[in-house]
């Protein structure tokens, strides 16, 4: 069993998540990085997109004087100084029969984003667990997208902000409720109490207050 | 001079305008055209479908033979999903669809588990024969009701373009009542539909099951503090502050808790960290620190060393690593619950190691905790070999064992084939007590880890 699920993870790669570069990395994004510091005369060597020990030092360089963490990796906040994205909305490869749930993460991640952008990261994932929970329920439509986009149900989907792009917190968050954790437990509606004007979901039964959303059934 | 080039200027300004006001009038009109026929489509269907659901039901409890049966049952179940997907997509708020749409659901999980039964060699039995003429009852009403709108629309008393524009209103507003009032009087005849007892995806069963593994002792909230913070370990630089529960939270919520989050003082924008205590048995039931996370120092190995080290001091033996997916520097495994060499799928904890210092970030124990109680696991009635040959013979087998899968509300012992078929990965699933073939699941790897469909 062990073995099997070694050999199901291959090399580090990105899909919908920020790639980290560092020593041993290879490719386009290492390449970036290394003309950008080479341009700044941070970098004394090759641009050759292989994350060696030159680039190494010339990343610490370049934190250091830039007040980031001088661990010698390039994160998200390192990247953002370089003035670089790191791959990070590459959609992912398809298997070769096609079979991928990033769709289903991307789209529940702007449903996510456009309804709770400006709540914690726990009120993020409840509301995408909330869709999901309506998913499996048979009052709901069965599907995803059938949820999301039923007519009247968010207001996010209405006005056009599901079409924003989402944010890292928003599919990391869209990431976790798939991997099946439920804030809310089993809660299917959510509310703003400040600006709800439904009467009728007042009559829910609530469970749980997330952020500035109240919670229920 | 100067005037009559002004003049001219706002002439020509004045024609551009016009122009720009009849183009963006012809393009609203073309989209709210395109609307309404997208609209009148699905309500048309919707109806189709519906009637359809009712002859196929009265056929149903007519034939006499399981293989007829079988037939029309799937056609119940393609029309009644048909046309739950497509009420689902009219403009009409949930609250007024929300027992029509469960009814149609349901209706399509029924046939699908009266099929099960029937290609198990079952009759339909007086039971399953009532729910169903209880069924078509339901159908010859909302029948009715999508017909006497029908008319509506027919004769132009009605239109379905619920975004038309303010003036409108008024005609908005009775247009919304007529469709919003014949689905609500359908709701409310749905008051005494009856629970249907059957084992599918579903039903009320299945919905309402209650959880098994989190014993008696009740939990109040400083209890679960307590728990909460030996659950962590390390020291805590902040406060668990406890979310505010509502009225509701013990009658409905799937697993009743005590729910806090870290807040600490000096940094309020960090993501956080929280955790879950079953108010019943004081199980944490998840625990999420999500934060960020740059680099990785460590290999998979370890980490999956690091998850089973932390499951045995939480008091979770026997637990089996098996499936893992990568992402944002961090990996989940999921870990199964054996016992006597059974691998027992339903009492499933994941764990969330982070790949740059190897902490715990992530733990979810509930469906373990749905799930986990004393079984009697049977002795299997077919050997191995017997299993074997019930899978196809050019599956290509890499491994064989005992695993217990859920099924519905119950869940049965198999044998367990991996192995591949025309380049893929299936896991098979036989059942070891009557040779029934219950389930085949396809994997797919990829780069991240392993996904099952």
């Amino acid at each position: 069993m062990n073995e099997s699920i070694e050999s199901m993870m291959a090399e580090e790669s990105s899909v919908l998540q920020t790639r980290v570069l560092y020593w041993g990395s290879q490719g386009e994004d290492v390449k970036k990085v290394q003309s950008r510091l080479a341009q700044w005369g941070y970098l004394v060597g090759e641009v050759d997109g292989i994350y060696g020990p030159a680039t190494y030092r010339a990343v610490r360089r370049f934190q250091r004087a830039n007040g980031l963490v001088e661990d010698g990796v390039v994160g998200p906040a390192t990247a953002k100084a370089i003035g670089i994205s790191l791959s990070s909305n590459q959609t992912s490869q398809a298997s070769s029969s096609g079979l991928s749930r990033e769709g289903d993460v991307y789209l529940l991640a702007k449903a996510i984003h456009g309804e709770a952008r400006g709540e914690p990261y726990i009120g993020k994932v409840a509301v995408g667990a909330v869709i999901l929970n309506r998913v499996k329920h048979p009052s709901f439509p069965n599907t995803i997208a059938g949820v999301i986009y039923q007519p009247l149900a968010f207001t996010a989907v209405a006005d056009g902000q599901i079409n924003l792009e989402p944010d890292k917190d928003s599919i990391k968050a869209a990431r976790d409720a798939i991997n099946g954790w439920d804030p809310t437990y089993g809660c299917r509606y959510y509310w703003n109490p400040a600006t709800a004007t439904s009467k009728w979901i007042w009559s829910r039964k609530v469970v749980v207050k997330i952020g500035k959303h109240w919670f229920g059934n | 001079m100067r005037r009559r080039i002004t003049s001219v200027i706002l002439v020509l300004a004045l024609i551009g305008v016009g122009a720009w006001g009849a183009y963006q009038y012809q393009m609203k009109n073309d989209y709210k055209t395109a609307l309404n026929n997208a609209y009148q489509r699905l309500f048309h269907d919707t109806k189709a479908h519906v009637s359809n659901v009712q002859v196929a039901i009265s056929k149903a409890l007519l034939s006499g033979t399981k293989e007829q049966n079988v037939l029309l049952l799937s056609q119940i179940m393609q029309q009644a999903t048909l046309a739950q997907d497509k009420l689902a997509q009219l403009p009409v708020s949930q609250s007024d669809i929300s027992k029509t749409n469960k009814y149609l659901t349901q209706v399509a999980d029924y046939s699908y588990a009266l099929i099960q039964d029937h290609l198990d060699g079952k009759d339909m039995d007086s039971k399953q024969r009532e729910a169903m003429s209880k069924l078509q009852d339901y159908s010859k009403y909302l029948t009715k009701e999508l017909s006497d709108l029908q008319d509506k629309i027919m004769t132009g008393q009605m239109t379905l373009d619920s975004i038309a524009s303010k003036q409108r209103k008024g005609l908005r507003e009775t247009n919304e009542d007529m469709l919003a009032t014949s689905l609500t009087k359908f709701e409310e005849t749905l008051t005494e539909y009856p629970e249907l007892i059957y084992d599918g995806p579903f039903s009320d069963q299945v919905m309402n099951m209650k959880p098994k593994g989190l014993g008696s002792k009740k939990v109040d909230a400083d209890e679960a503090r307590k728990i909460a913070e030996d659950f962590i370990g390390k020291k805590l630089n902040g406060k668990l502050i406890l979310l505010e529960e509502g009225e509701h939270l013990e009658d409905t919520a799937t697993i009743p808790s005590h729910t806090f989050s870290l807040s600490t003082e000096n940094n309020r924008n960090t993501t956080g960290l929280y955790i879950s205590v079953s108010k019943q048995g004081g199980h944490v039931v998840w625990m999420a620190n999500p934060r960020g996370v740059s680099g990785v120092s460590l290999s998979m190995k370890q980490a999956q060393e690091r998850a089973q080290k932390f499951l045995e001091e939480k008091g979770y033996k026997n637990m089996e690593p098996n499936y893992s997916l990568r992402n944002d520097g961090t990996i989940l495994f999921n870990f199964a619950y054996t016992e006597n060499e059974v691998t027992i799928y339903p009492d499933l904890i994941k764990v969330r190691v982070a790949l740059d210092n190897g902490e715990i970030v992530g733990f979810d124990a509930a469906t373990y905790l749905h799930a986990h109680h004393n079984r009697d696991i049977p002795e299997p009635n077919l050997t191995q070999e017997e299993a074997r040959g019930k899978v196809r013979l050019d599956f290509n087998i890499d491994s064989v064992r005992l695993a217990i899968i859920p099924k519905g509300t119950k869940e049965v012992l198999c044998y367990e084939f991996k192995g591949k078929y025309k380049e893929n990965d299936y896991i098979v699933y036989i059942n070891a007590l009557n040779g029934k073939e219950e389930q085949i699941l396809q994997i797919i790897k990829d780069e991240n880890g392993t996904l099952t469909f």
